[in-house]
């Protein structure tokens, strides 16, 4: 990887965005191609984060500045991945399950699938089973993500499933769940696709998913 | 299944014994709780029930990690195999993992202690579903500093004025109240000048603010389950001697 790869990661890691959009806008600058500096610089940097927050060594402030200064050099970059034309992976819906007002780690999600190419629509917080049911319909989804820090609310997830079911669309998108609570026995227990640690898990879930 | 456990009664068999074994005894009792249930425990615990006491400090839910580490610590320090009562909810999976080793465990089945302070699952299951958007200041975490204008502060050193704000806001711009909890009115007097620093605060958010009597219902039951084991009902989790405390034995 490239010095200057490296030092946009550090970036994204020490929460930094001024330097987050310097360090991609010299990237840029020496001829480097913008989704190997998505892929090679902020990816791992955001990566590392993910991992450390789940082991309990970085905190939410902390995590919320990485993904700030990660969205300050995605904007610098986005229009130049669109404008290059960059195949869709796939659909994603996310959404905060009933009950729960929690959008940090979903929003990072989001965030993180985007940078991975997926297209996402974002739901928001507090969604009930039958409008993620909705959503799924108008939005066709190949990925439907949820999330819950409560494990009070951890129980919407299991409903949002049997939801998806009994209208028919179980079987036509994948289920990935995570949030602070939530374990893959969980996921197992209420026939989730799929469960992930951290963001950078749900991403390549979700490429797995995809099969890209 | 983790609470059919038979426990033998100490007293009337003893006429009956026809071999050269001990009489059955009751476990000795050892408390191991968050701070938070000090003022309660200490009026409710009857003399001579727990043998031992101990009271962890508040803050430990905001790190679970290192909270299993410390709680499953004074477990394994726990000499002689005993009854331990766990004065915890499951907070953030704090208590997930923990192993029982030689002991019988007892725990409050609660996500976490505002359960306790409401004096029972329900009042919080109702609360819960009634406004999901709050947020809960007890006693325990304005003596920790785990309330929003703490937090700030800490921010503001660590992070600056701008950015603190911006954490703030991107943290807790969706909730629409605070709530102060209390187990009795002497707690709720005494944290509600606190609590309306915070209040005042938390008004950047629009948030309302409300105060909730609850009562010491729950610490009641846990001390009188503690004493007989036998009447532990689904209001609490026990883990033989050997087993593990599991998430879904909360869920």
């Amino acid at each position: 990887m490239s010095e200057i790869l490296s030092e946009l990661a550090t970036a994204v890691i020490e929460g930094n965005s001024d330097d987050a959009i310097d360090l991609t806008e010299d990237a840029l600058d020496d001829g480097l191609e913008p989704q190997n500096i998505l892929d090679n610089g902020l990816m791992p940097g955001m990566d590392h984060v993910g991992v450390e927050f789940r082991a309990g060594n970085m905190f939410v402030p902390e995590v919320l500045r990485s993904a700030r200064a990660m969205q300050s050099a995605m904007d610098v970059l986005k229009p130049l991945l669109v404008e290059g034309g960059v195949e869709m992976a796939g659909k994603i819906l996310l959404g905060t399950v009933k009950g729960d007002m929690h959008d940090i780690g979903k929003n990072l999600v989001g965030m993180m699938c985007e940078g991975a190419g997926f297209e996402v629509k974002d739901m928001g917080k507090n969604i009930a089973p039958e409008d993620f049911v909705t959503a799924v319909k108008e939005f066709n989804p190949d990925i439907v993500g949820m999330s819950a820090l409560l494990t009070t609310t951890m129980r919407s997830m299991g409903h949002t499933i049997k939801a998806l079911q009994e209208a028919g669309l179980r079987d036509q998108v994948k289920v990935m769940i995570g949030g602070a609570p939530v374990t893959q026995s969980f996921a197992d227990k209420i026939g989730a696709d799929g469960y992930a640690s951290n963001a950078a898990s749900a991403v390549d879930l979700a490429k797995q998913f995809a099969g890209v | 299944m983790v609470r059919e456990l038979e426990f033998p009664n100490p007293s009337p068999m003893y006429g009956e014994r026809t071999n050269m074994s001990e009489p059955p005894e009751k476990l000795p009792v050892v408390i191991i709780a968050c701070q938070i249930m000090q003022e309660m425990l200490k009026k409710l615990l009857p003399d001579g029930l727990a043998r031992d006491v101990t009271y962890m400090d508040y803050g430990l839910h905001r790190y679970p990690n290192k909270m299993t580490l410390s709680v499953q610590e004074q477990i394994d320090a726990v000499a002689e195999p005993s009854l331990i009562v766990l004065g915890y909810g499951l907070c953030g999976n704090g208590l997930n993992g923990i192993k029982a080793g030689p002991h019988t465990l007892l725990i409050p089945r609660t996500d976490d202690c505002i359960a306790i302070l409401l004096g029972s699952r329900e009042a919080y299951m109702r609360e819960f579903e009634a406004e999901p958007g709050t947020y809960y200041l007890s006693k325990g975490w304005l003596e920790s500093g785990s309330n929003p204008l703490a937090e700030y502060h800490e921010y503001v050193e660590k992070y600056g004025e701008k950015d603190a704000t911006w954490i703030m806001d991107t943290q807790y711009q969706h909730y629409e109240r605070l709530v102060l909890v209390a187990h009795d009115e002497a707690d709720l007097e005494k944290y509600r000048p606190q609590a309306k620093e915070v209040a005042a605060y938390c008004q950047r958010w629009n948030m309302r603010y409300e105060e909730i009597l609850g009562s010491d219902a729950y610490a009641r039951r846990l001390v009188e389950v503690a004493a007989a084991l036998d009447t532990a009902d689904s209001n609490f989790v026990v883990v033989p001697p050997g087993g593990e405390i599991r998430q879904e034995q909360f869920i």
